[in-house]
């Protein structure tokens, strides 16, 4: 072949490539690039109760210092965000390390810990809302069954938050399970080995070995799940909307009722900008954590 | 050794304790929630609760009766469907150009929408469909669903393409294979499995997704996972067909996501994990 027949191809080679990706690329940045930008300009806009649009400047985020629901709504979504992640990953790491240690695993055991995170989080927070019912629901009556005091749960301003948690690490804990059981079966059995021989407990391997060369695994997890926590809408909206009150008003939610409820687009914006700010903050910094365990 | 063995006995039997009561606790909520199912109406909210009771399928009649379930749910099947087609039609090319050229920004750029809060680009989409009339079609169901399709089908086919040896793309080359070419006659029958894992993971992550629909759809659109916001309002009233909906909604992730259970958890993970 010549050189000008190489290049040709080339060439064309790189148009065809072009072409390829070129759909998803036009796709990408008319449904998430541009409605991006635009909500940019959305949150310097004020929005009258007659849908007059008028450019309003920084207001929309001074307004968020002096809004306590803002800060609320902060409040909220770390505590529950904490909350959630400490419980996903502790029973997480829990559950698989008892898969690891079973000598066969079914498909059916399989399916059984997938099924939570794959069915509808409204779902979930439907099945939950009937087995809590403060008054009729069957978790209070196993508690009192057992002599506990019943709990109030997601009609509680109190409990709401530690509810919610517990619901979502019904649903994500086997998630996070089969990403650590993904982490811990590409482990080197030989370190294992080692650890035996040299006469360490099981609770020390576990401690000095098996732990640290997890971090990375579990780094990831967390990453996974920080994205899907600090969002978090569907359980809540199908459960509490935010309340009782506003104790389970996250930003997120308090962001969408802002929008479609007071059909406030400009503030809302301002309010989904710094969520997403969190969110984007949060992935960077446990990035470079995960670049800092591995090994 | 004798010890020894007695101790690998014990700590075999508590952790298949362990396991038990692990399973216990994932399933005896969906249990419940499918025995409510089928209570007759009275003793769905008896009090104390009963395990023993003579099974109906009344609380699905009605439910069927007295909602547009049927119609809700050709509603979610239509976004569903429409959406995962077009994350397969606009990823398995962008995935594969991907694969092929290592420029992994256009795949970055869709995870995008795994990461910020659905209601950043619900807002402009609100403002940018209501001035095309598009609020409440199909057409916006579809088009935001398939933000959510898009990436699961980019991540899942990526490490697929990579795996197949590069020395089978040049083979083609010298014979003068297009790149399209190798990708429709090559690559994509080598990906299969990959295929079929994307496609079900974006029909169950579309069929799940809530928000959208929220605000997008209209009576005449509205989809089952949006419709249950309303089954709940009136659930109050009946917790027998509150139940009877939930089960029906998470049937079709559930069992599709059975059927691919032994690759599923690499693919959730976008392959972050090899699983």
């Amino acid at each position: 072949m010549s050189d000008a027949a190489v290049t040709l191809t080339k060439d064309r080679q790189k148009l065809e490539l072009t072409a390829l990706s070129a759909p998803a690329v036009l796709f990408t940045v008319g449904m998430i690039a541009f409605p991006v930008i635009y909500t940019v300009w959305l949150s310097f806009q004020s929005f009258s109760s007659t849908g007059q649009q008028s450019f309003a400047g920084v207001a929309n985020y001074t307004r968020l210092v002096s809004d306590h629901e803002f800060w609320n709504g902060l409040w909220v979504t770390f505590a529950l965000y904490v909350l959630s992640l400490v419980l996903q990953l502790f029973f997480g790491i829990w559950l698989a390390l008892v898969l690891f240690h079973a000598k066969r695993l079914p498909g059916i055991v399989r399916s059984l810990f997938i099924s939570p995170f794959m069915m509808p989080p409204v779902v979930a927070g439907m099945m939950w809302l009937v087995i809590l019912d403060p008054s009729l629901g069957a978790a209070n009556y196993i508690l009192t069954s057992l002599g506990l005091p019943p709990s109030d749960w997601l009609a509680s301003p109190t409990w709401v938050i530690p509810t919610i948690a517990l619901i979502d690490t019904w649903q994500w804990a086997p998630y996070v399970a089969l990403i650590v059981l993904g982490g811990l079966q590409s482990l080197p059995p030989s370190v294992y080995e080692a650890a035996q021989i040299d006469g360490a407990s099981p609770f020390k391997t576990f401690q000095r070995i098996t732990l640290p060369l997890l971090l990375p695994t579990i780094v990831t997890a967390t990453i996974l799940r920080s994205v899907d926590l600090l969002r978090f809408f569907d359980i809540i909206y199908i459960t509490t909307q935010g309340g009782p009150g506003n104790a389970s008003n996250t930003l997120n939610i308090y962001g969408f009722r802002v929008g479609f409820e007071f059909f406030n687009i400009g503030y809302a914006a301002a309010l989904m900008l710094t969520l997403t700010a969190i969110v984007f903050g949060a992935v960077l910094a446990f990035n470079r954590l995960r670049n800092a365990v591995a090994w | 050794m004798a010890d020894n063995r007695m101790d690998d006995r014990a700590i075999r039997i508590l952790n298949t304790i362990q396991l038990v009561i692990a399973s216990f606790i994932i399933l005896a909520p969906v249990v419940w929630m499918v025995l409510s199912s089928f209570k007759p109406s009275f003793e769905v909210t008896a009090y104390p609760p009963t395990l023993v009771f003579s099974p109906t399928i009344e609380n699905y009649r009605q439910l069927m009766q007295t909602t547009p379930f049927f119609s809700y749910a050709v509603n979610s099947l239509i976004v569903t469907i429409g959406s995962s087609g077009l994350g397969l039609i606009f990823g398995i090319p962008a995935a594969f150009a991907v694969s092929w050229t290592r420029i992994s920004w256009p795949a970055i750029l869709t995870l995008a929408a795994r990461m910020a809060p659905g209601t950043l680009f619900l807002l402009p989409w609100y403002v940018m469909f209501r001035q095309v009339d598009l609020i409440g079609s199909y057409t916006a169901l579809i088009l935001s669903h398939a933000v959510i399709t898009l990436p699961i089908v980019i991540w899942i086919l990526l490490p697929s393409f990579d795996n197949i040896p590069r020395s089978v793309f040049e083979a083609a080359q010298v014979d003068g294979c297009s790149v399209t070419r190798i990708l429709w006659r090559i690559a994509l029958p080598l990906v299969g499995s990959g295929i079929a894992v994307a496609a079900i993971l974006a029909f169950v992550f579309s069929w799940n997704y809530f928000l959208f629909a929220l605000v997008l759809s209209n009576g005449d659109t509205k989809t089952l996972i949006a419709a249950a916001f309303n089954f709940v309002g009136e659930g109050s009233t009946s917790w027998g067909g509150l139940m009877a909906a939930a089960t029906l909604i998470a049937l079709p992730p559930l069992v599709l996501a059975a059927l691919v259970q032994r690759w599923l958890v690499s693919g959730l993970t976008l392959g972050a994990v090899k699983g």
